[in-house]
């Protein structure tokens, strides 16, 4: 939309002329317009009176839009906010963190520990840098904002790919040149648990493994498969869960690069052969994130498989369609089946017995595609459509190809930066 | 030539009981073991021989367990690297995370380092051993796999991705062997300073609004909890029912 | 002359083969493991077991019934007046005239048998059997003609050679399939195998009316737990197998045979029979197990029967509904015999099929099958307001929850029964978070060590509080508390305490005017015989009633009582899920459909939600305290 603001002077005209024969209906268009109760009398509906200002601050139109500037509608033009740069000159020792830069970005995860990184310094006090260390290509270009004030990209063909062996080496020789106070890692399957735990060995320091509640002193970690926690002197270093401290949003960082001297990486014993493709259906139900499962409303099951592939679900089944021999044992979710805790389920011509809502009781957000809009899934549904199942899979199938059409070159990058 | 294989396990707890049970990741580097070595498999565990868990491992078609005799509180590390030492072992399984105690997966980092061995971790099956190498099968997020090769011997911590463990039979588990070694005596010395409680709920994080001005505080404030009945999509064509899908799909990054 | 006393000469010979043959036979079924059995009250109780008991089930089918008498009956009695006459040659008239009665007699039944056999029913063997009636023709015909002479019908030496010659070829078929095929395995050893299995049955508190269905407890000190090879059952259990007549009754009544999974009771019985004498099932003539060949099984009595005897799936098909052994006029045993073996599978190879594996693991280790947290077992009563025994030590009515605790559907049927307990201002707690699994799905999936272990936890919980009745909804539960956990309350802690289904309970509070009920206004109802409910305890009256307090007339459906199907909920079969060509809550579901009811009325949690399960249109599911409660007029206090 234009930033311009437009005046409509033939509306302004109406509005001040109450005899207009249009002055009602535009009126009515605006907030706070005249309504008339059933004795004739004008009424007003004192909180639909005035609107939000451009300080956030409500304002009551007294002029009944009779005032020089036309009221409403100016433009959100979002300014850019530069957000204030935090420095850190010739610090005295450093916090590393090592990213785990999924698709050569940083995750979530990362940037939560960025955060921590931040608290840590401020709580210890003194000159400190938090240090971003990656490995193979790096994407990202938000280091600034995510809270790094040093980037220390370690690059070369011995690191690339799955090379924890000689990345240990590489962070050994980051410890020795460096005056690192704490080393921070997400404690994640991305590599990040794998390499710290390698670190921890190589330096002979004890970690704290599944930290949530980090501070200079204590920190509390997650033991006995998690129903423990440990609390214990900080250590130096730090696995760490997701959310174990806010990510970084009001300051803005150096994101200086250092270097790292020359790394004498010796031969690796374990050798990289590339990643495997792994059908969706391989993964086991209760893992998977995302779930097309079909009920006795399916018909047409061929489609119904081609629809899992090209969305990549894990197929999921109601005890109907596996006791009439369409779907394997395996596959049935409820009760007596599997309790999945998918984030999306998809649930296709499966009305909702009972048991069934008791297996998905841990889904995120559920999707019934259903001909019946009265039954129980449609209740439990976020989002439900009503309708043939096989028309809106075959739309769904068709969506979904396009997408893939118009993202193919993106994918293809991440695939091979994939942790 | 046949290759050694060995075994760790712990005693597990089962996440809703909190019940000793065999450990799930370990039962599953025993049941890798079995199709590694067969009953050649050796198992090892340090702590007590009269551990009833360790009658649910033998129950899996072990003719013996070997027990690294030791108190509860005592490292398990050292006994069983000083055991490793005394055996020509080609592999040695271990879970990722025991289910019980520190859980820091460190042991088997620990024992490669003091072995001088490689570890890989989370794996999900070992393909094939042949000439000195072992062809391997890393487990990643998604079901996604590596393979990667290593030279023998080394660990691996085997993740929960790889093949489930067969039943335990009581039979077989109540007549196997347990073989009791000395293990060690030395205390966790660290550890006896840490506090230990059962674990606190964490809290979910709330998206924070930083609104820059009151409206927008207020907003935030009295915003509609999410929730509530879902969104029903009736009269709508089937393409607009199938948009507002993959929309979603999309909203939840199911589909990138 | 020699030639006329050739008959006598191969009667006795054949008696003496047939003696032979049988001191074999029963020298194959001391291969067993031992088992302490009173011979000789056994060998007394014999004859009225057989006239008793084994009638009354034979009775149910009229024709066979006086079939078998004249035939049976005239054999035994002919057979020893053929010892008196033609052996020991006693020359009076009037035995002879007895022994002509006899084998007419006889002679009619055989006649039936015949006609029978004309037309066979599918459920009977074929093979040797279809010769039965004829041999038993001839026999009965030759010693007619025989034992002319001696009556003084006909002068002595009629026919001369020729006659004798061709009455010993008679003599020779007839007691060669009447005696020798006793002791040798033909079709008449059942005779004398059902006869000793009579006499040394291993449960013999079920004649004179009793009933007993609890497994026996397995010694877990023993070098192999369950049964692996047919030497590793009873003596008296393989003495039972080889009692079997082929007829076939267990067949037609097996649900999974029905629903053609791989089981067929006959067939198995059969298979036990070529395990206990060694060979193949090749002259096997009856219906196979479904979907399987037969003439390929082979056994042995060291060989172990899951190798190459009967395959596993056989003996995981079955729910353990005993149908089959109510129905079998020989009285044996399947259901043991199947969980014997089942045990084997699970405890000594740890081969429980499908979920079975995952659902004793969760047993073991929270007490459940679906390993919900122990402690939130008592969730669903949050809002009831029930009291719990650990505060209230003692209480009239103790209410065993079960596992339905953990099952939002079965949830429904508990909060039914509380409201009408408390409706009737019962005095009842609970035993919360205290109580485990009752152990049924472990026992009948053959893990009996888990089962023990969950009796003794249980008992001695159940010993610290003094209660006087306990009621519980599930009849699996109920039958493992009253039936089965007996062997292990060594404290008594059960002793002198009433266990209840909660129909009988609610019967008796209606009984006695606790609980006020208006009529029931719903379409027409029929009612399902819960197996753990009705044949293993025999209780078939006390929903009946509690419907007909209602007005309501049952629309029975042609399988009830005795003979109800099985939902296919039991024995583990959910979990350890044999494919088949139909599911058996299918089969149910149409028998209650057949009457046209609106409404089955259940008196079980897993019947519920197995005959839920089947897809709509179909008539509503509810258990009887569902229905009740609904009825339930509130009194306002």
């Amino acid at each position: 939309m234009s930033d311009i603001i437009r005046r409509d002077p033939r509306a302004e005209w109406i509005m001040r002329n109450r005899l207009h024969p249009l002055h009602d209906q535009y009126m009515s268009q605006e907030e706070g317009g005249e309504v008339r109760g059933p004795s004739g009398l004008i009424r007003k509906f004192p909180h639909k009176v005035g609107f939000i200002g451009p300080n956030g601050i409500k304002r009551i139109d007294r002029l009944k839009g009779n005032s020089s500037a036309p009221k409403g509608k100016r433009s959100a033009a979002a300014q850019e906010v530069q957000l204030p740069l935090h420095k850190v000159d010739s610090p005295d020792y450093y916090i590393m963190v090592v990213a785990d830069m999924v698709g050569g970005r940083l995750t979530g995860h990362d940037k939560d520990i960025l955060g921590l990184a931040h608290k840590l310094i401020a709580e210890q006090g003194g000159n400190g840098a938090v240090v971003a260390v990656c490995f193979g290509e790096v994407k990202e270009e938000n280091f600034d904002t995510a809270g790094v004030d040093r980037v220390l990209h370690i690059e070369g063909e011995a690191f690339e790919g799955y090379a924890p062996e000689a990345r240990v080496q590489a962070l050994a020789k980051v410890e020795a040149q460096y005056t690192v106070k704490h080393w921070l890692f997400p404690d994640s399957i991305h590599g990040g648990c794998d390499l710290a735990s390698r670190l921890s060995a190589r330096l002979g320091e004890r970690p704290a493994t599944q930290a949530w509640q980090v501070n200079a002193e204590q920190t509390v970690s997650r033991g006995a498969s998690a129903s423990l926690d440990i609390t214990r002197q900080t250590p130096k270093i730090l696995m760490l869960l997701e959310e174990c401290a806010d990510a970084i949003d009001e300051t803005r960082h150096e994101a200086t690069p250092i270097t790292l001297d020359d790394v004498a990486v010796s031969a690796a014993t374990i050798k990289d052969k590339g990643l495997m493709a792994v059908d969706p259906n391989a993964i086991p139900m209760a893992e998977a994130e995302f779930i097309l499962s079909a009920g006795n409303g399916i018909h047409n099951w061929d489609q119904f498989h081609e629809a899992a592939k090209v969305l990549g679900a894990t197929e999921g089944a109601s005890r109907v369609a596996v006791d009439d021999g369409f779907m394997p044992r395996s596959r049935q979710v409820g009760a007596t089946g599997t309790w999945v805790t998918a984030r999306v389920y998809i649930a296709v011509g499966i009305s909702g017995a009972i048991q069934h809502m008791q297996g998905i009781g841990q889904v995120d957000k559920v999707i019934a595609i259903n001909t019946d809009a009265g039954c129980d899934m449609v209740k439990r549904a976020a989002l439900s459509v009503i309708g043939d199942s096989e028309e809106i899979l075959a739309e769904l199938m068709k969506l979904a190809a396009e997408h893939k059409q118009t993202s193919l070159s993106d994918q293809a990058e991440e695939n091979s930066n994939a942790a | 030539m046949p290759h050694k294989v060995i075994s760790l396990i712990s005693v597990g707890r089962h996440p809703q009981s909190g019940r000793s049970r065999r450990a799930d990741q370990d039962s599953r580097a025993v049941e890798l073991g079995l199709k590694l070595a067969g009953t050649d498999l050796d198992v090892v565990h340090a702590g007590s021989s009269e551990e009833p868990v360790l009658r649910q491992y033998a129950g899996m078609g072990l003719p013996k367990v070997t027990v690294l005799e030791q108190a509860e509180s005592a490292d398990a590390l050292p006994a069983i690297s000083s055991y490793l030492k005394t055996q020509q072992a080609d592999i040695v399984l271990t879970g990722v995370r025991s289910e019980s105690g520190e859980s820091s997966g460190m042991t088997p980092y620990l024992l490669a380092e003091q072995l001088g061995w490689p570890i890989v971790a989370r794996v999900a099956d070992i393909v094939e051993v042949k000439d000195g190498e072992a062809q391997v099968l890393l487990a990643l997020p998604r079901g996604q796999r590596r393979q990667v090769t290593v030279k023998l011997p080394f660990i691996a911590s085997i993740d929960n991705a790889a093949e489930a463990a067969r039943q335990s039979a009581f039979g077989p588990g109540l007549r196997a062997k347990m073989e009791a070694q000395s293990g060690s005596t030395e205390e966790d010395s660290v550890r006896v300073n840490w506090s230990e409680a059962p674990a606190k709920a964490r809290p979910k994080r709330l998206k924070v609004v930083k609104a820059k001005t009151a409206a927008d505080r207020f907003k935030a404030a009295t915003a509609k909890p999410q929730g509530g009945s879902g969104k029903v999509m009736k009269n709508e064509s089937a393409q607009e029912q199938a948009q507002a899908i993959f929309d979603l799909l999309i909203e939840e990054k199911i589909i990138r | 002359m020699v030639i006329d006393w050739l008959p006598s000469i191969l009667i006795v010979a054949l008696l003496l083969i047939g003696v032979v043959g049988m001191l074999r036979r029963s020298s194959l079924w001391r291969a067993g493991r031992p088992e302490k059995v009173n011979i000789i009250a056994g060998l007394l109780a014999m004859p009225g077991r057989y006239f008793k008991d084994l009638h009354h089930v034979v009775e149910r089918d009229k024709y066979m019934a006086n079939t078998h008498v004249a035939t049976g009956g005239g054999f035994v009695l002919s057979m020893v007046l053929v010892l008196v006459v033609h052996v020991f040659k006693v020359e009076q008239q009037i035995v002879a005239w007895a022994l002509l009665a006899a084998l007419l007699l006889m002679l009619v039944g055989a006649f039936f048998v015949f006609k029978r056999r004309l037309n066979p029913p599918e459920r009977l063997s074929k093979g040797p059997w279809m010769r039965l009636p004829k041999s038993l023709i001839i026999f009965a015909l030759t010693f007619i003609v025989l034992t002319l002479p001696a009556a003084g019908v006909l002068p002595e030496g009629t026919g001369g050679v020729a006659l004798i010659a061709v009455l010993s070829i008679g003599v020779i078929i007839g007691l060669g399939e009447l005696l020798f095929g006793m002791g040798w395995g033909g079709p008449m050893k059942h005779a004398f195998a059902g006869t000793l299995h009579l006499a040394f049955h291993r449960r013999p508190e079920r004649f004179g009316g009793g009933r007993s269905t609890g497994l026996k407890p397995v010694d877990l000190e023993g070098d192999v737990l369950g049964v692996a090879k047919p030497s590793d059952f009873k003596w008296n259990q393989l003495l039972g197998f080889d009692a079997c007549v082929q007829c076939g009754k267990c067949q037609a009544m097996c649900p999974a045979f029905a629903a053609g999974q791989p089981l067929n009771p006959k067939k198995l019985i059969q298979d036990m029979v070529v395990g206990l004498a060694g060979g193949t099932d090749a002259n096997y003539a009856g219906s196979p197990y479904p979907g399987k060949e037969v003439g390929n099984a082979k056994g042995g009595p060291n060989e172990i029967i899951t190798a190459g005897l009967v395959s596993q799936e056989t003996l995981w098909s079955c729910t353990t509904c005993r149908a089959c052994v109510e129905e079998c006029p020989m009285m044996i045993e399947h259901v043991d015999a199947i969980v014997d073996m089942r045990r084997f599978l699970t405890m000594e190879k740890g081969e429980t099929p499908n979920k079975g594996s995952e659902v004793l693991e969760n047993i073991i280790a929270t007490d459940n099958p679906n390993g919900y947290a122990p402690g939130s077992r008592t969730n669903w009563a949050a809002d009831q307001n029930l009291a719990v025994m650990k505060d209230k030590k003692e209480v009239d009515v103790l209410f065993w929850v079960s596992d339905g605790a953990f099952d939002m559907r079965s949830q429904r049927i508990l909060r039914a029964f509380v409201k009408l307990m408390k409706a009737a201002d019962v005095d009842v707690a609970i035993l919360g978070d205290e109580e485990r699994d009752s152990g049924d799905v472990a026992r009948r999936l053959g893990d009996d060590a888990t089962f023990q272990s969950l009796a003794k936890r249980n008992l001695a919980t159940l010993g610290q509080y003094k209660f006087n009745k306990i009621v519980t909804t599930d009849p699996h539960a109920y039958h493992c508390l009253r039936n089965e956990y007996a062997d292990f309350d060594k404290d008594g802690a059960l002793a002198g305490v009433e266990v209840l289904h909660h129909t009988t309970f609610l019967n008796q509070l209606v009984q006695s005017g606790a609980l006020k009920l208006d009529a029931f206004k719903g379409g027409k109802v029929t009612y399902h015989d819960p197996c753990y409910l009705g044949r293993y305890n025999g209780e078939y009256e006390a929903p009946r009633d509690l419907l007909r307090s209602l007005g309501i007339e049952i629309s029975e459906m042609e399988r009830s009582g005795f003979r109800s199907r099985c939902c296919g909920g039991g024995g583990g079969a959910p979990i350890t899920d044999i494919p088949g060509e139909r599911r058996i809550a299918d089969m149910r579901m149409e028998d209650a459909s057949a009457t046209g009811a609106e409404l089955v009325a259940v008196g079980c949690q897993q019947c519920t939600a197995m005959l839920e399960g089947v897809v709509e249109p179909r008539p509503e599911v509810k258990d009887i305290s569902e229905i009740l409660v609904d009825q339930l007029v509130e009194e306002v206090h």
